[in-house]
């Protein structure tokens, strides 16, 4: 099973221990931060495989920048949809992951640094479920050139 | 001279427009804070309370995906306020055993 999908795995596993009612902060806030990681890694993964060099690839992937991300996914979030029909549900589908990129970002800012927030299971559920939807999403359009053009720019290239 | 959103530069506003949102199936409270998030961009954090039965995990990401995409419709939060949009989920047993204030 690859690296992303282990991550969201891990963070249903921690968000469901204690059932039902007593949930430890220290398990949700790592779930929240492995939901994000688990759609962090399988973007930069993504963006790796298209470098020629397989034994360069894991460096490749170290190069993305969370702050770079962020600004591309704001980007795409509030940029108008394509005059061409056709490419609407790709662009629909890339809105909905870069808005659960950036949501994801500053869930797992909170959870790591912010010992003031108190998460709830329900919270916790609704973010991983987040993750799961965008990483859905992004295996249906991953080989779209709109889609490709999306992992170029998480470099923060412009 | 810095970029004021208009989120931030005309409060009364927000909540006027906030308050006008149609209701929302399965929430029982909604408040914001306006804020910078992590990375010091100006945005808005809704922090809602739904009733036990829309928090159900069996419905949990359809009743949220539908409120996120009803506020996001009717208030454009980043379009027309200037804010990001960060919304946070509970439920109402939670937060009568949790008790934290910005949820009310």
């Amino acid at each position: 099973m690859a690296y992303h999908d282990d991550l969201l795995k891990h963070a249903i596993f921690l968000s469901e221990l204690n059932l039902p009612n007593d949930p430890k902060q220290v398990d949700l806030r790592r779930a929240v931060s492995a939901a994000y990681y688990a759609l962090f890694h399988l973007l930069t993964t993504e963006a790796a495989q298209n470098w020629k060099h397989q034994s360069q690839r894991n460096r490749f992937a170290r190069m993305f920048d969370h702050g770079r991300m962020k600004t591309c996914c704001s980007k795409v979030s509030s940029r108008p949809f394509p005059a061409d029909p056709a490419e609407i549900p790709i662009a629909q589908s890339l809105k909905l992951i870069a808005d659960s990129f950036v949501t994801l970002q500053q869930a797992r800012h909170t959870a790591d640094y912010d010992n003031s927030k108190i998460w709830s299971r329900t919270q916790v559920w609704e973010t991983i479920a987040q993750a799961e939807e965008a990483m859905t999403g992004w295996m249906v359009i991953r080989e779209n050139e709109m889609a490709q053009e999306y992992l170029f720019d998480l470099m923060g290239t412009r | 001279m810095p970029f004021l959103p208009r989120g931030v530069a005309r409060p009364a506003d927000l909540i006027k427009h906030l308050n006008a949102l149609a209701p929302l199936p399965g929430v029982v409270n909604l408040r914001h804070t306006v804020d910078n998030d992590w990375s010091g961009d100006p945005a808005i954090f809704f922090w809602i309370t739904l009733s036990d039965e829309a928090a159900h995990p069996a419905i949990l990401p359809q009743t949220t995906r539908h409120i996120i995409n009803e506020i996001t419709q009717q208030l454009d939060p980043a379009g027309q306020w200037g804010l990001i949009p960060y919304f946070n989920f509970r439920s109402q047993s939670e937060q009568a055993k949790l008790k934290e204030e910005v949820f009310g």
